[in-house]
């Protein structure tokens, strides 16, 4: 029996519910020192003079970026296709001015956490205050700018019998990993091991050779168990590299274990984008062109992956829909504030919001129900090129809404005390994409060991990429093991995020195992002189004589082979559904229930399928129903616990029904697509929408009674 | 997140105890609002005194002379959610602590904690406040008692001397033929309170306590008046809500007082 599809429970549960999973605080290298941060109490301020104390109990150093200076530069930044963005790297410590409340100053290092806290307060820093942008729809500075446009959208709108046009905004959000960030670096024959929390280890040494400035094979980055990232741990942080130099310059090992208030002030935060849309519509409700104007709020600098999302929210502006034109010009404005960067989504929720939300206010004001508005413009021919340049390799967008309404059981009624209406949101995801690759080995005894270039921080890649590789050879799920994360033993590749490991990363592990395979039968057949076939975990030739994989691994030791997987971006999709009822007098909202209906291509396994999708969902509703990262008028975070940022708890979570639709991608030999996101996607236009659809008109998120009170009295 | 330093000192008895605290030295019983400031380091006490090894003369329930609820200060929260004598005879405490925070905090987090700690978001104390609970206090100068509306006296601040320890808090018996509710709005379950309803309704008198009204709980005594004499809980509702100005906040305190009566 196959065991690809099989909902098999997740074998490296155990380890974490038993408490035996070494996560990066369990780590404490002998003789290691402990690094915290001064960080800037303002949003925006001049520094001058950093003075560090003379002496303080356990202190062992301080690094300021006078002292770093020559040593390390700022990290390095991504720029997707066609963006363009400002020379506005991310500094390790601040130099001559501080741009958000948070940011790191210096860095002390101390024998212990708390003595390194205790000689933090000596430090004397010089700051003279600046005015701080705190609003990006102000008029400022643009660290991004992206323009794209496909088809003639001047002559759709002008040939348009409506044109409807809506404002639309997401906050800023925390992603909030239960886990913190976090790195220890230890230097020894001009080897430096980094222990990273962050989501694999190419990344990070990547980013930790440019800013150290040293070759990428003179570092080696080990991922511990982590705990949680969702898209937050892209690599190395600022503060990785300040402990990296440190631990260089002192010649011991130094650690710095993020806290949470750290986390909330410095981890950079997800989404904080609006968007004006405008649809054309013909007379008969066809759609023929969108323009959207997207702001994003990136915060004080351009992080790694900061300039992602905003194009990733252009580029996925046509949605699930056949359109004649497009254009996008998205702007990620400059404000004193922690950067941002990718969320789970990134930049997917967005574009799903701002597009199914247009979409609903279309439908009001055409006249037509909001599904079968949607209905007459679906993409239904695969693939499918979108004017602004995206291909969708396959999909089924039309018995995902099907689904999704059938499960959901549609509601709408008021009685002047509560308000009941029904939503529908549909997404379209960019996953997959460029490479990764895999390396198969026997091993004495039999068994196979996989080193795979993603790197799992939750997701389950140990079930998953075992169902798919012991399909592949006709093993038990036991007889094969995988190691992720260690620079020093992973193959090539570029990581885990943007619903591209099973795509990418399992793929590679499907062809790597392909080809041990094949070794192993060329192996087998010279040693038994004979052609042979292969029986499950065994060789076996035309006379019958047999040779076990153990055997084979004792008579020809060392036959592994590997594999790259390269491939184009390949589409997840998916309709979701949900019911709410606010109450009229006082604006509390309750989420009735939630249908999320996916289409991720062939699912490996349906278990691990469905609580990406719940966890995905959860995270959604937190942004539909209680969070936000808020900032007051002197920047300043006004957010940054959990008392006064809530993450939802399984208490507040509706019944959920979830579904798949299984159209496979065409672009991999798994047939798979992505499923890590889908559920943060779908879920906040589907309760956006019910909740316009209760009141009649639209309101952003969060949907807190203060602001649906005042959504019905305007 | 890590404490400034500071000593920490562990009494044998409450006597001892009372000859330390004082402006520098601050007790510490369940530590689930003071250790987390500590961790902020926006409490800097010098000198903590722990109160947990004095479990014996200060945590426990018991009934007292006149039908009173006796709750030591030291009597974790947990124990009041799970006690069978709070259950049948004051619910209205069961229902309040069951929505201070989680589990994991209230077996740990005391009440006499919470009434010291005077969160204004803090359901306790708006449950006793609706009980006229009467709070004992002691210090190396004697002994006194507070009445609940003597007790709160704004957000983090009690009638508390810094050299007094409260050590009993006692709940008088629920007026004859009366029904309790508690009800509250949260953005998460176990999350502070945005606004709350503590309330008891009897034949001819009622007690609410609504948190989210000001800087700590506050009773809502024309909303009272107006029940005695034969409102509905929806006038209640109205008249406990205009304790703030129009707007948003108002209508969730009505809306909750407005519940609390119905299903008290």
């Amino acid at each position: 029996m196959t065991l690809v599809g099989r909902a098999l429970p997740r074998r490296e549960d155990a380890l974490v519910l038993e408490g035996r999973a070494r996560y990066l605080d369990d780590i404490d290298p002998t003789g290691g020192a402990h690094a915290t941060f001064v960080r800037s109490p303002f949003a925006h301020a001049r520094v001058g003079a950093v003075v560090a104390p003379g002496d303080a109990p356990g202190l062992v150093a301080v690094l300021t970026a006078e002292s770093l200076r020559g040593r390390v530069r700022p990290l390095p930044f991504q720029v997707p296709d066609g963006v363009t963005a400002a020379d506005e790297p991310h500094p390790i410590l601040a130099d001559g001015e501080v741009r958000y409340a948070g940011q790191p100053v210096a860095a002390l290092i101390a024998e212990s956490r708390p003595l390194a806290e205790d000689a933090a307060e000596l430090v004397e820093v010089d700051y003279e205050p600046l005015e701080p942008v705190v609003d990006a729809r102000a008029p400022g500075v643009d660290l991004v700018e992206f323009r794209r446009s496909g088809g003639d959208v001047e002559r759709a709108f002008a040939s348009a019998a409506h044109v409807v046009r809506g404002t639309y905004a997401m906050p800023r959000l925390v992603a909030a990993p239960m886990e913190p960030r976090g790195a220890i670096a230890s230097e020894e024959d001009g080897l430096l091991t980094v222990w990273c929390s962050t989501q694999d280890s190419h990344r990070a040494v990547a980013h930790l050779a440019h800013s150290l400035d040293r070759p990428p094979e003179s570092i080696r980055v080990i991922v511990p168990q982590v705990g949680g990232a969702f898209g937050s741990k892209g690599g190395a942080p600022a503060e990785a590299v300040a402990v990296a130099a440190a631990a260089i310059e002192l010649g011991r090992p130094v650690k710095w274990a993020e806290d949470r208030l750290e986390n909330f002030l410095a981890a950079y935060q997800g989404r904080g984008m609006e968007a004006d849309v405008e649809l054309a519509f013909d007379g008969d409700g066809r759609m023929l062109a969108v323009r959207a104007r997207i702001r994003a709020d990136v915060g004080a600098y351009l992080l790694q992956a900061t300039a992602v999302p905003p194009h990733t929210a252009g580029m996925l502006m046509c949605g699930c829909y056949r359109l004649d034109a497009a254009e996008v010009e998205v702007v990620g404005r400059r404000t004193n504030r922690v950067p941002t960067g990718p969320y789970r989504g990134a930049g997917r929720p967005e574009a799903a919001y701002f597009m199914e939300r247009a979409v609903d206010d279309a439908a009001r004001e055409l006249g037509i129900d909001p599904v079968e508005l949607r209905r007459r413009n679906l993409i239904a021919e695969f693939p499918h090129t979108t004017p602004l340049g995206f291909t969708y390799d396959s999909g089924d967008f039309a018995r995902c809404l099907d689904r999704a309404l059938e499960l959901v059981r549609p509601e709408r009624s008021d009685d002047g005390e509560r308000a009941v209406g029904t939503g529908v949101g549909l997404y379209v995801e960019r996953a997959g994409g460029r490479f990764e690759s895999a390396v198969a080995a026997l091993q004495p005894g039999g068994r196979v060991l996989v080193r795979g270039s993603t790197s799992p921080h939750g997701q389950g890649h140990d079930t998953t990429f075992a169902q798919v590789a012991a399909d592949r050879l006709g093993l038990e799920i036991a007889d094969v093991a995988f190691e992720f994360g260690d620079s020093a033993v992973v193959p090539p590749g570029i990581g885990t995020f943007g619903s591209r490991s099973v795509a990418v990363g399992g793929a590679a592990v499907a062809e790597a195992s392909d080809r041990l395979r094949e070794a192993c039968l060329a192996a087998a057949a010279r040693v038994l002189g004979a052609e042979v076939s292969w029986d499950g975990g065994a060789l076996v030739a035309a006379d019958g004589r047999r040779l076990t994989l153990a055997e084979l691994a004792e008579a020809e030791p060392g036959i592994g082979a590997e594999a790259r997987f390269d491939s184009d971006l390949v589409f997840a999709s998916g309709a979701y559904a949900a019911v709410v009822e606010i109450e009229r007098a006082a604006g509390r909202m309750r989420v009735l229930r939630l249908a999320a209906v996916d289409d991720a291509g062939t699912i490996i396994n349906p278990l691990l399928a469905e609580g990406q999708v719940l966890g995905g969902v959860a995270q959604g509703l937190g942004e539909c129903l209680s969070e936000a990262a808020t900032f007051d008028d002197e920047g300043q975070p006004t957010a940054a616990n959990f008392a006064d940022y809530s993450l939802l708890t399984a208490a507040e979570l509706p019944p959920i029904e979830t579904a798949f639709v299984e159209s496979a991608s065409p672009l991999n030999p798994l047939g798979a697509k992505g499923i890590g996101e889908g559920g943060a996607i779908g879920t906040p236009p589907a309760v956006a929408n019910a909740v316009a659809d209760a009141l009649g008109h639209g309101v952003d998120p969060p949907f807190t009674e203060d602001r649906l009170w005042r959504a019905m009295r305007t | 997140m890590k404490p400034a330093p500071f000593h920490y000192v562990a009494p044998g008895s409450l006597a001892k105890a009372l000859e330390l605290v004082g402006d520098e030295a601050r007790p510490l019983a369940g530590g689930q609002s003071l250790v987390p400031l500590l961790n902020f380091r926006l409490a800097r006490p010098a000198t903590l005194v722990d109160l947990n090894p004095l479990e014996d003369e200060l945590a426990g329930m018991r009934e007292g002379a006149g039908g009173v609820l006796r709750i030591g200060a030291l009597t974790r929260q947990a124990a009041v959610e799970r006690s069978a004598l709070v259950a049948e005879r004051w619910p209205l405490l069961r229902a309040a602590v069951r929505h201070a925070g989680h589990p994991q905090i209230r077996s740990r987090g005391t009440v006499g904690g919470s009434v010291a700690h005077a969160d204004p978001a803090a359901e306790l104390p708006a449950a006793l406040l609706a009980l006229d609970a009467r709070f004992h206090v002691r210090s190396r100068r004697g002994e006194r008692t507070l009445a609940a509306g003597e007790m709160f006296v704004g957000p983090l601040t009690t009638a508390l001397e810094p050299d007094e320890l409260l050590v009993e808090i006692e709940v008088p018996p629920l007026p004859e033929g009366a029904g309790t509710a508690f009800t509250e709005h949260a953005r998460t379950h176990g999350d502070f309170a945005i606004a709350g309803a503590a309330a008891v309704v009897a034949p001819g008198r009622a007690a609410i306590a609504v948190l989210g009204a000001g800087p700590a709980a506050v009773r809502a005594t024309d909303a009272e008046r107006a029940l005695a004499d034969g409102a509905d809980a929806r006038e209640a509702g109205e008249l406990a809500g205009a304790l703030v100005q129009e707007g948003p906040r108002r209508a969730l305190i009505a809306a909750l007082v407005r519940e609390a009566v119905e299903k008290a």
